[in-house]
């Protein structure tokens, strides 16, 4: 069976699969279906949504088209996720096979600083950091890594630390490979599963966190997110509950889509390394 | 003069407040071109020796002379360049490669390592080495894990004498090989010997194959040489407490026909 | 002579990506009550799925054809019928009229784990997989199914695999004593100090409160003897049991099951790679190639007269201590 196959025949991957194709269909037509600013005014404030259909969700206090902001923060949450999800990994991945392969004082002057990381709050730092230098899609982005690269970091180094006494990396020394090259050509590459095995969990709190973010105003201001959507919809609650409901809906159908997926791709790599 | 000399070597290690000597106070030394067997039970301290000689562990005391110079002086950039000369193959010829390697990506470390061939022409190199093994050069693209066990054990030799070394650390090499297999080997391991004067230390607990493959061997019992000596000599006739137990140990197959 | 056990047509496949890969190709073969039967064969002969197969061993995923049937005299069973030992492989046809009625193939999924006994590993031999998890109950013909433990000891090749980390070697033992024996814990306990003297091991009494990693490779194997033969079971099974030992310690395995099976009157069945082991130990040996049966003989007969040239192959690879050298031990000396 090919591992697509057998990746579809979970029913979880495929729900999973739905629902992150659905969101990043939005995230790549937001400019295609509605182009010009999504901040713009587009009608009457707060027109609730299913009225007229050329606004089909509505309009927030603003008179802003609720459905263009959601596709447009469909981007701002998606590559948020995804770019704090990949940096947390690579520097995690990086200080892990560096603590671990490199051992001694190396190693405890990194470890150290992993658990200083670890003994603040995640959310609170990335709040720290954005308060301190100021709200932006890279400093969110760096804001949420800073918080998240500690778990990869501490399974990298868990599993570094069992690879480095196998056979091969002995041959590799043997051969008179440089320790940086075993380091990153023979040892983390075979120290990537278990860690990537956590991007999704990752991914999907770094949307989160994100939001929670912009729902504090901490958000890059020129662009919509979902949090920000919510925040908005906030003063209104009683009596248009829809805005904060609408994005509050699609972020909950992110962060399953991006675990469903997560867990899916697990599975699959589980079973195929079951079998060789 | 001889190629190898170990002088007192000692490892030990911490086990439980106790130190115990792996490897306690052992000489000897190897020929060019020669085999030098080092066999007994486990435990004796055989494949530390293997790992000492090769500094993927570090030795307490004594010294390591090899081709010359103190191998145990160097290190950095110079230990690294040695290497070449030194080389090693594992029991687990799957445990020694990297499991998402190929087989051309394996014979392609030495030579790019060790400056022996220029990107250009590393392919025909490593297609060279393939064939010296015994091997085709298609397999040359194949993943280490698709290949049969007897093949990968040529790989991870080809892989040695890449870097024409004068003495290969050969750690249980055939132990765990099929017997039609081992056979092979043994024959290949041998001609290269004739043909490029590689010595080779080889680690073994079957006294049957030491016999039919080593010049001299060297009999250890936990982790302090017992007896040395020619290998027919030794094990036709051993003098040690350990030489006996083993000959004594060894399966025998009585092929007189019923 | 009486069969304990009766092989016919027996056929083991395995599923792998889709395909299917034949482990065991129709195999008839008679373990006779007492005997000391040595399977032979190297690296995908079949041999470790054909020790699984009789234990009732084999993973999930596993596809069983053919047949076992059991005698077992004392466990209540019907008589033995009269089945003389069929010793010829190429009598595959007398069983054909039951070779339609797979005895344990229904509900078998995909399921897959990694215990599985695989097929194509490649020329390395002494190594089998051997966890002892998500096993299939063993289902055979007739009314009486062997019970694992009971009726079947089966020693395996890693000990440390097959021995739990976590739990002293004494309650180890006791559990498989008071299991089928139907023991209270003291006597399962005194059961247990027994064997481990009837295997040997040095100063019992602490040896029953040590745990594994505090044993060396020899003792851990003499502990897992000990726990397999503790509810005295009919037929011993050692799996390449010696196999990760070094040639003193397998010596005083091998010593070990000889006496311990004589004394019980167990018959054994030693699965290896090495047919010198193999015929020091056995009175019979069948030689496995790629699934299929080869030869079957008396070990006499095997050794000196083999009719097969595989048989031949294996004993020439065979390097004693009386083989010819290798080497030319003049070209270096010249």
């Amino acid at each position: 069976m090919s591992p697509v196959r057998r990746f579809l025949s979970t029913p979880e991957a495929v729900a999973g699969t739905i629902l992150l194709t659905a969101l990043i269909a939005m995230a790549l037509s937001a400019s295609l279906l509605f182009p010009g600013d999504p901040q713009a005014i587009a009608g009457p404030a707060l027109l609730p949504p299913f009225q007229d259909w050329s606004l089909p969700l509505g309009t927030d206090r603003l008179g802003r088209d609720v459905l263009a902001e959601l596709f447009h923060g469909a981007r701002t949450s998606l590559a948020v996720g995804l770019a704090a999800a990949a940096a947390a990994l690579a520097v995690g991945s990086v200080v892990g096979t560096l603590a671990g392969f490199a051992g001694g004082l190396v190693d405890e002057v990194l470890m150290r600083i992993t658990d200083a990381f670890q003994t603040v709050p995640s959310f609170l730092l990335a709040l720290a950091f954005v308060s301190v230098v100021g709200p932006s899609l890279g400093i969110v982005v760096i804001a949420i890594a800073l918080g998240t690269w500690t778990g990869p970091a501490r399974v990298a180094r868990a599993e570094v630390l069992s690879i480095r006494e196998r056979d091969y990396v002995a041959s590799a020394r043997a051969i008179g490979m440089h320790p940086l090259a075993i380091a990153f050509r023979e040892v983390l590459p075979n120290a990537l599963p278990p860690v990537l095995a956590m991007s999704s969990v990752i991914v999907a709190a770094a949307i989160l966190t994100e939001a929670a973010l912009s729902f504090l105003g901490l958000g890059d201001p020129n662009r919509v997110t979902w949090g920000g959507m919510i925040a908005e919809g906030r003063a209104v609650l009683r009596t248009a509950p829809f805005l904060s409901i609408v994005p509050g809906i699609a972020l909950v159908l992110t962060v399953l889509g991006v675990y469903l997926a997560g867990e899916g791709i697990v599975e699959t790599t589980a079973v195929r390394r079951g079998l060789s | 003069m001889s190629l190898l000399t170990i002088s007192n070597l000692t490892k030990r290690y911490r086990r439980g407040g106790k130190t115990i000597a792996a490897v306690d106070d052992v000489s000897f030394h190897i020929d060019p071109g020669e085999t030098l067997a080092l066999a007994g039970p486990s435990g004796s301290g055989k494949s530390t020796i293997a790992r000492l000689v090769l500094r993927l562990i570090e030795s307490d005391a004594g010294r390591i002379e090899f081709e010359g110079n103190d191998f145990l002086a160097l290190g950095g950039a110079a230990l690294r360049a040695r290497r070449a000369r030194l080389q090693m193959v594992f029991q687990d010829p799957l445990a020694a490669f990297n499991p998402r390697a190929t087989v051309a990506r394996m014979l392609d470390d030495p030579l790019r390592i060790h400056g022996i061939a220029s990107r250009a022409e590393r392919p025909r190199r490593i297609a060279a080495l393939l064939e010296r093994v015994g091997l085709t050069t298609d397999l040359a693209p194949r993943a280490i894990h698709e290949i049969s066990g007897g093949q990968r054990q040529r790989v991870a030799i080809a892989r040695a004498i890449a870097t024409k070394p004068s003495l290969i650390v050969l750690d249980e090499a055939v132990s765990a090989l099929d017997v039609s297999v081992r056979g092979q080997i043994l024959e290949l391991l041998l001609d290269l010997q004739r043909q490029e004067q590689i010595a080779y230390l080889f680690i073994s607990h079957d006294l049957g194959v030491v016999r039919a493959i080593a010049h001299r061997v060297v009999l250890l019992e936990a982790g302090q040489l017992a007896e040395s000596g020619d290998a027919h000599a030794v094990i036709d006739a051993p003098q040690s407490a350990i030489g006996k137990a083993l000959v004594a140990a060894a399966p025998r197959l009585n092929r007189t026909r019923p | 002579m009486t069969a304990l056990a009766s092989l016919r047509d027996l056929t083991v496949t395995y599923r792998r990506d889709g395909n299917e890969v034949a482990a065991l190709r129709r195999i008839n073969l008679d373990i006779v009550a007492g005997e000391r039967l040595a399977i032979i064969g190297e690296s995908g002969s079949g041999k470790s799925t054909l020790a699984l197969a009789i234990a009732g061993l084999l993973p999930r995923s596993a596809r069983i054809e053919g047949r076992i049937d059991w005698f077992l005299p004392s466990s209540g069973a019907k008589s033995p019928p009269s089945v003389l030992p069929d010793i010829s492989p190429s009598r595959g046809e007398i069983g054909s009229s039951t070779a339609g009625s797979p005895i344990a193939s229904s509900a078998i999924g995909e399921t897959r784990n990694e215990g599985a006994i695989s097929p194509l590993e490649g020329e390395m031999s002494g190594r089998t997989e051997g966890g002892a998890k998500d096993r299939q109950p063993s289902t055979i013909a007739r009314d009486y199914k062997p019970l694992g433990g009971r009726d079947i000891g089966f020693v395996f090749q890693d000990p440390s695999a097959s021995l739990d980390p976590v739990m002293a070697v004494g309650k180890q033992i006791a559990e498989v004593a008071r299991t089928h024996l139907g023991l209270t814990w003291p006597q399962a306990y005194a059961k247990a100090k027994s064997l481990l003297e009837r295997v040997r091991l040095p100063d019992p009494d602490s040896a029953l409160q040590s745990f594994p990693h505090q044993l060396s490779g020899g003792q851990k194997q003499r502990v897992a003897i000990a726990a397999a033969i503790a509810a005295s079971p009919k037929l011993l099974i050692a799996d390449e049991a010696t196999s990760a030992l070094d040639t003193i310690v397998q010596a005083e395995i091998v010593a070990l099951i000889r006496r311990l099976v004589a004394e019980d009157g167990m018959t054994l069945l030693f699965i290896s790679h090495d047919i010198a082991l193999a015929a020091e130990l056995a009175e019979r040996i069948a030689v496995f190639r790629h699934g299929e049966l080869l030869e079957l003989g008396t070990t006499a007969q095997i050794v000196g007269a083999p009719t097969q040239a595989y048989t031949r192959t294996l004993l020439d690879a065979h390097i004693g201590l009386d083989a010819a050298p290798l080497l030319s031990r003049a070209g270096l000396n010249a």
